[in-house]
């Protein structure tokens, strides 16, 4: 947990003081790219907490679907259509759901429903 | 702990990249909107550059005054120094009359051009409504064709070179722009003038019929200035007749 804050510090300096900016042209890639990336980032805690975290499977997804959303991004562009609402609604919902599994998760472990039996 | 320390240091990498990744976007996308801005402050700052280049216009042209009256003095102590040199300013006078070079005053029409004050029918053309350059023009055909001696439009001497054009928005009168009211002076006969306008089916009906507001004042005193600009002939040039 320690090392995930470290590391989520570290990477907001860096941007801070990074003189990079992202154009406006690509932004919207790049908005997308991050949306995906958090999907994957929730993916891996829910996939931790049930125990088949799968390192591959977590790179790659991470690294793919931030690729794919961002490409599909420019084909809608290309298309004029706005194929990018296809990875803001799939990406979303599986956020809640990685979500969900997280929040029962931690709920379980530090405010123990003492009704339930589990 | 030691068996899910590979997947801590991924997830911890991939919440690097994505804090990265996040800060960078936020940054960026409120950077993007400050360059938009951007777009109004430099209207600002044309703003200011125009109206220092209107201040510096307005410098030049004060100086263009200052000269004529120099030239003015330099013409009247050459004419006190002999009788030939006196006809010559007589007649120098008298062109200078003729080209609109003095301010003249006189009896006289001043008039006022105004856009339609009425609400705009959907079914006429909205144009109709406005005063346009051949409206401008039908008036001061019509105060020619009735003997006026000078005339200016909003100032504006109107000589011989003078046009009077659609400019936009605005009308063209030598060069410079000028918006409605047009107030058009003019030099002469005025119950002459006045008739004129007045005339059935004349200007004065034409425009109003259009919902124009024409506003005829006739006056014992008008003063029209001279012209400001400067005409310089390239090509017209005076064919010299060999003596006889």
């Amino acid at each position: 947990m320690l090392t995930i804050i470290a590391c989520l510090i570290i990477g907001i300096i860096l941007a801070l003081f990074s003189s990079f900016n992202v154009s406006a042209e690509i932004s919207s890639y790049v908005a997308i790219a991050i949306l995906a990336g958090l999907d994957s980032v929730f993916g891996g805690f829910a996939a931790n907490i049930n125990n088949n975290f799968k390192m591959k499977i977590f790179i790659t997804g991470f690294f793919g679907n931030a690729i794919l959303a961002a490409a599909l991004t420019y084909m809608g562009k290309l298309l004029d259509v706005d194929i990018y609402f296809a990875a803001i609604v799939v990406f979303g919902t599986r956020l809640f759901q990685n979500f969900a599994i997280i929040r029962r998760y931690l709920l379980n472990k530090y405010l123990p429903d003492n009704a339930q039996k589990k | 702990m030691k068996k899910i320390a590979p997947a801590q240091i991924a997830i911890g990498l991939v919440c690097l990249i994505m804090a990265f990744g996040i800060t960078l976007q936020i940054k960026s996308v409120k950077y993007n909107k400050a360059v938009n801005n951007a777009d109004y402050t430099r209207a600002a700052d044309l703003q200011a550059l125009l109206r220092q280049e209107r201040e510096k216009s307005d410098e030049l042209t004060k100086q263009v005054i200052q000269y004529k009256d120099d030239l003015q003095e330099f013409k009247e102590q050459y004419s006190k120094s002999s009788d030939l040199s006196e006809l010559y300013k007589k007649q120098l006078d008298r062109a200078e009359l003729l080209a609109g070079l003095t301010e003249v005053e006189g009896t006289g029409v001043v008039i006022t051009l105004r856009d339609s004050r009425k609400k705009s029918d959907i079914l006429l053309d909205p144009n109709l409504n406005i005063i346009h350059d051949s409206d401008i023009l039908s008036v001061l055909n019509e105060l020619s064709a009735s003997g006026a001696e000078a005339l200016s439009l909003n100032g504006e001497r109107l000589v011989a070179t003078s046009e009077v054009r659609c400019a936009g928005p605005t009308v063209s009168i030598n060069n410079n722009r000028y918006a409605e009211p047009f107030e058009i002076k003019a030099i002469g006969d005025s119950a002459n003038m006045e008739n004129a306008l007045l005339m059935r089916d004349g200007v004065y009906d034409t425009l109003t019929a259009y919902g124009l507001e024409v506003n005829i004042k006739k006056t014992s005193k008008v003063v029209i200035n001279r012209f400001n600009g400067t005409i310089n002939y390239k090509y017209a040039l005076p064919i010299v007749k060999e003596a006889q």
